[in-house]
């Protein structure tokens, strides 16, 4: 973790966050001093600890200040891995929204509401959603719209009505616009069953309209009032409308994976003894795993259940919809499944390409399990071992690689359809290959199937 | 914020009009001069007396305010209605349990 300012962290003049020594903390400026004190004074800082929905503090020395407005330094409690909306799931997103609207009725509660609605103000830790920044709260003035509506429409309500009533693969919207998408542009994707909806057709398609017809022309807040009992109704109508969202899979190639295979159990059973013998190898004991191309994290859950920080990376939005709402009806706290494409993972974006982290920025991970992955990359991609060996150099320190080869039945059904121009996929050039980027501490092969298992060390450099 | 924005507006024209005017006699040049120092004293006056609007960090947008306004009084509406019920079927409830707990 470099020192210095979060890139992330600039929009707001309340404050910002910076890291040293591998801990964060966050300055607040002092024309925030007062919005600050009324947080913890008037007991809404406590109310939402006690719930858990915000990340607790710590006030520090304000020798750590790092410009003349600072009034107060605070170390808040550090999430180990940050997601991004465009990476999560339906019901990931679906809980972020609800968590901001029940953080905003409590502020309104204690004479405050949220200036802000950022879907990235939202981490998932331990399992949970929960809401990471301590100055997104103003006291409320009444009279007063909500100033953070439009955000919350654009960073929740649209892309939850996009996945829910279009497509669930429109929240990579998310990724091209930061700011949510444009309501004018969900307005246009959403089918015309969203405008029967009173909620949907209010606070998207009218709102659209609105925006387009008040363009660049200004508000004049002495005239502008509305009631504390219309703001309470706004709120209490988009939670009703976030609820009433359901996204219904339709069955894809990899939501029942394991059923469809019709994995050897035999072979199913050494596979996931294997795993757990290696996680049990590696020195230091792994902090963090992540487990690419987890499908619904069968595989995830021996790291997890260890007590091994997991992320839980698939393509599939079906697996990691199935997988999610796994870990909250076990209540786990140690796996976080999110949407990847190894392919092309999420890339560094916003201001000076640096405001969201790109996958690689985010690692390495102590220990990355690939089973059942190499054969997707080398053949449905056509990556080499020479390229693959060195990405996953660079996104972990141990490696626990399953080798597939070409008689395997799943490669051989890759290789149904195309031309075999995959001279190279042999186990040799994969051993030479990884070889020189790796040490390999075990090679194991499966029980009644055709596959090998490796336990790799990255060479030091 | 706007209406803070026309203000400034309005004063920045005058003291831009008064610049603008052909060269006069001293004594009048003098009256320009007061006069625009106390244009200068009230602009800072302003300043520190109107508080800076709350909301200057993140846009709100004309049309979602607009929006809000025009959908939160039926909002608030119904809210108030289903708060409403929402304690007469608390208060039924509470009703029911005592004859429950009586019996």
């Amino acid at each position: 973790m470099k020192n210095g300012k979060v890139p992330s962290s600039f929009r707001d003049p309340a404050g910002f966050l910076f890291k040293e020594d591998g801990l964060i903390y966050r300055q607040i400026n002092q024309p925030y001093q007062e919005d600050y004190e009324h947080l913890m004074k008037s007991g809404l800082y406590r109310a939402l600890i006690d719930e858990e929905l915000l990340v607790p503090h710590d006030e520090v020395e304000k020798d750590r200040a790092k410009s003349d407005k600072a009034y107060k330094i605070i170390k808040p409690q550090l999430i180990p891995f940050i997601s991004y909306p465009y990476e999560w799931c339906f019901s990931q997103l679906k809980d972020a929204a609800l968590l901001t609207l029940t953080i905003q009725k409590k502020a309104l509660k204690f004479g405050m509401s949220l200036k802000d609605c950022s879907a990235y103000n939202v981490q998932f830790h331990n399992g949970k959603p929960i809401f990471i920044d301590t100055l997104s709260f103003q006291r409320y003035r009444s009279g007063t719209p909500w100033v953070a509506y439009r955000q919350f429409c654009q960073h929740f309500l649209a892309p939850l009505a996009l996945k829910s009533l279009r497509d669930t693969r429109l929240n990579q919207l998310l990724k091209i616009y930061i700011d949510g998408p444009p309501l004018d542009l969900a307005s246009s994707l959403l089918p015309f069953r969203s405008r029967l909806k009173f909620s949907l057709l209010s606070h998207i398609h009218l709102h659209a309209k609105s925006q387009e017809r008040f363009a660049n022309k200004p508000v004049k807040p002495r005239r502008a009032k509305m009631s504390r009992v219309a703001l309470l109704g706004l709120i209490d109508n988009l939670e009703g409308a976030i609820k009433k969202m359901k996204w219904h899979p339709k069955k894809t190639e990899w939501g029942d994976y394991y059923q469809a295979t019709n994995y050897d159990s035999h072979a199913l059973g050494h596979k996931k003894e294997l795993v757990e013998d290696f996680l049990e190898m590696i020195t230091p004991r792994p902090r963090s795993v992540w487990d690419l191309g987890a499908n619904t994290g069968l595989f995830s859950r021996i790291a997890s259940k260890k007590g091994m920080r997991t992320l839980s990376l698939d393509i599939d939005p079906v697996s990691v919809e199935k997988n999610y709402l796994e870990c909250c009806e076990k209540r786990e706290p140690n796996i976080l499944p999110l949407l990847f494409d190894l392919t092309n993972p999420s890339p560094s974006i916003g201001w000076e390409n640096k405001e969201r982290m790109s996958l690689l920025e985010r690692g390495p991970a102590d220990t990355a399990l690939a089973l059942a992955l190499l054969h997707h990359l080398a053949i449905s991609n056509n990556v080499p071992f020479s390229m693959l060996a060195p990405f996953f150099s660079k996104i972990c320190n141990w490696l626990i690689i399953e080798y597939i080869p070409k008689s395997d039945s799943q490669v051989k059904r890759l290789l149904a359809t195309r031309e075999d121009i995959f001279t190279d996929y042999k186990k040799e050039s994969f051993e030479s290959e990884f070889g020189k980027f790796f040490d390999f501490h075990a090679q194991v092969d499966i029980l009644n199937s055709s596959r090998t298992l490796y336990l790799m060390e990255k060479k030091p450099r | 914020m706007v209406l803070v924005y026309y203000k400034i507006k309005k004063q920045l024209l005058l003291t831009q009009t008064l610049l603008r005017l052909p060269k006069l006699k001293r004594g009048v040049q003098m009256k320009r001069f007061r006069l625009l120092l106390k244009l200068i004293l009230g602009y800072a006056i302003f300043l520190t007396v109107v508080p800076p609007y709350a909301y200057a960090y993140l846009d709100p947008g004309t049309g979602s305010y607009f929006l809000q306004l025009l959908i939160g009084g039926l909002l608030g509406a119904l809210f108030s209605i289903k708060m409403f019920w929402k304690n007469i079927k608390n208060f039924l409830g509470s009703l029911f349990k005592t004859k429950k707990v009586n019996k």
